[in-house]
């Protein structure tokens, strides 16, 4: 079988990058051999398009397809410097090696690293940058506590069998921090008709109303005897209080946590997976103790 | 009986697999009507898997109010006390199994309310 080229398009992230994020894993999902990836018209790619197309890279690699990056493809020096600083490209055999900067490392977990993901959060994702020179010590461990929660769940409920795989980046100008993990795995939406699997209503449970559900505080499909299902509440509660986005794309659900509410919705997408990208505001003021000075916001209990 | 977390632990009491440690050292001292304290000096960060484990099942066959005059718990941050607290308000309020067509009623109820 001949090698099958895949290019990867400019991909920001806006719905419509994601649906073609979506498509390109559909190309690739259905096609069990090599793959090349070109870069040639790809003129921006954020941290969500490196995490996916890592894990991308690694499920073809797991069913014995072999996964090549054509770096000679690569001209855009946006995307160049991006990748080569977050070490995406010499993970696929780049020779560049990484460095420090305003990208966060591309990470790959394929097994629950809690010391090593609770370092990444802590120190490469919070610890540099804004996060560093604004935030105290206290509100970085209790903002990566939070985020460990995302990397509970995709380790305990997604049955994936290549991982997690996350990257991130401090847009300056936007003010933004952002965290993307994606696993390719079930997906919330079909874990959760699995679960209630001997209803017979369960196939037919729409994805958002599954989703809907997940965030629900004490929700679980854990078994065992033990309480648990707060994990996307916590999550949800921080990025509502802290004005930040949360969205996660599952199977063709999608849910979206703001300052203004929850929203869930299907969409014309089929994903085996889930994709969960956190976009923080970079103003410490939202992320402060109330004993911390200059707080502003005396209601708020922590950040 | 009083147990120092970093000790046992770390400065990370992230995982299920610490906190059913936890549960491990003082379920049979809480059981048997003993006073145990927790003692989180130089514990930083906090997540609900090991507070689920530690302290959430002990509600499996302790009630709260025991619980809480029993288990005394000190030097926790702020951050580890919220997660502490809404650990056991969720496990106060769980029921072990499983009631599937009671859970799919549910998301379908959900789901009608928000139509509306």
């Amino acid at each position: 079988m001949t090698q099958k080229i895949i290019q990867i398009p400019t991909l920001n992230d806006n719905p419509q990058d994601f649906t073609q994020l979506f498509g390109t894993w559909s190309e690739a999902n259905d096609y069990y051999a090599d793959i090349c990836f070109d870069f040639s018209v790809c003129r921006f790619l954020r941290p969500t398009a490196v995490a996916f197309l890592g894990g991308l890279a690694r499920l073809i690699e797991s069913r014995f397809g072999s996964v090549t990056f054509d770096w000679s493809t690569l001209h855009d020096s946006w995307v160049k410097t991006t990748i080569r600083q977050n070490g995406f490209a010499s993970v696929f055999g780049d020779p560049s090696a990484p460095w420090d900067g305003t990208s966060i490392p591309y990470r790959e977990d394929s097994a629950l690293d809690m010391n090593g993901v609770m370092d990444y959060l802590t120190y490469d994702w919070l610890g540099k940058g804004w996060g560093k020179t604004h935030l105290s010590e206290r509100v970085r461990d209790a903002i990566a506590g939070k985020m460990w929660e995302i990397y509970n769940n995709a380790f305990e409920h997604s049955d994936s069998k290549i991982g997690i795989f996350s990257c991130g980046q401090h847009f300056k100008r936007k003010n933004e921090l952002c965290l993307s993990a994606i696993d390719f795995g079930l997906g919330i939406p079909a874990k959760i008709r699995n679960f209630v699997g001997t209803d017979s209503r369960a196939q037919s449970l729409p994805s958002d109303a599954c989703l809907r559900w997940a965030f629900t505080r004490g929700k679980s499909t854990c078994t065992g005897g033990v309480a648990r299902g707060l994990g996307l509440d916590l999550l949800k509660e921080f990025i509502r209080v802290n004005q930040g986005k949360l969205e996660i794309y599952s199977n063709d659900g999608y849910a979206l946590v703001d300052k203004d509410g929850e929203r869930y919705e299907n969409q014309d997408i089929s994903f085996e997976g889930t994709v969960v990208h956190i976009t923080l505001r970079c103003d410490e003021k939202l992320y402060r103790f109330r004993d911390e000075a200059g707080v502003s916001m005396n209601r708020r209990r922590e950040s | 009986m009083k147990l120092f977390i970093k000790d046992q632990i770390g400065p990370r009491c992230i995982i299920k697999e610490d906190g059913q440690k936890i549960y491990d050292a003082i379920h049979g001292a809480l059981q048997n009507g003993e006073t145990v304290t927790l003692d989180f000096e130089g514990v930083s960060q906090f997540a609900s898997p090991f507070f689920n484990f530690a302290i959430g099942q002990l509600l499996k066959d302790i009630a709260e109010a025991d619980l809480r005059r029993l288990l005394q718990i000190e030097h926790l941050n702020e951050t580890g006390k919220m997660v502490v607290e809404r650990v056991i308000e969720n496990a106060a309020k769980y029921h072990g199994d499983k009631d599937y067509r009671k859970i799919v009623d549910d998301i379908l109820e959900q789901q009608a309310k928000e139509s509306d």
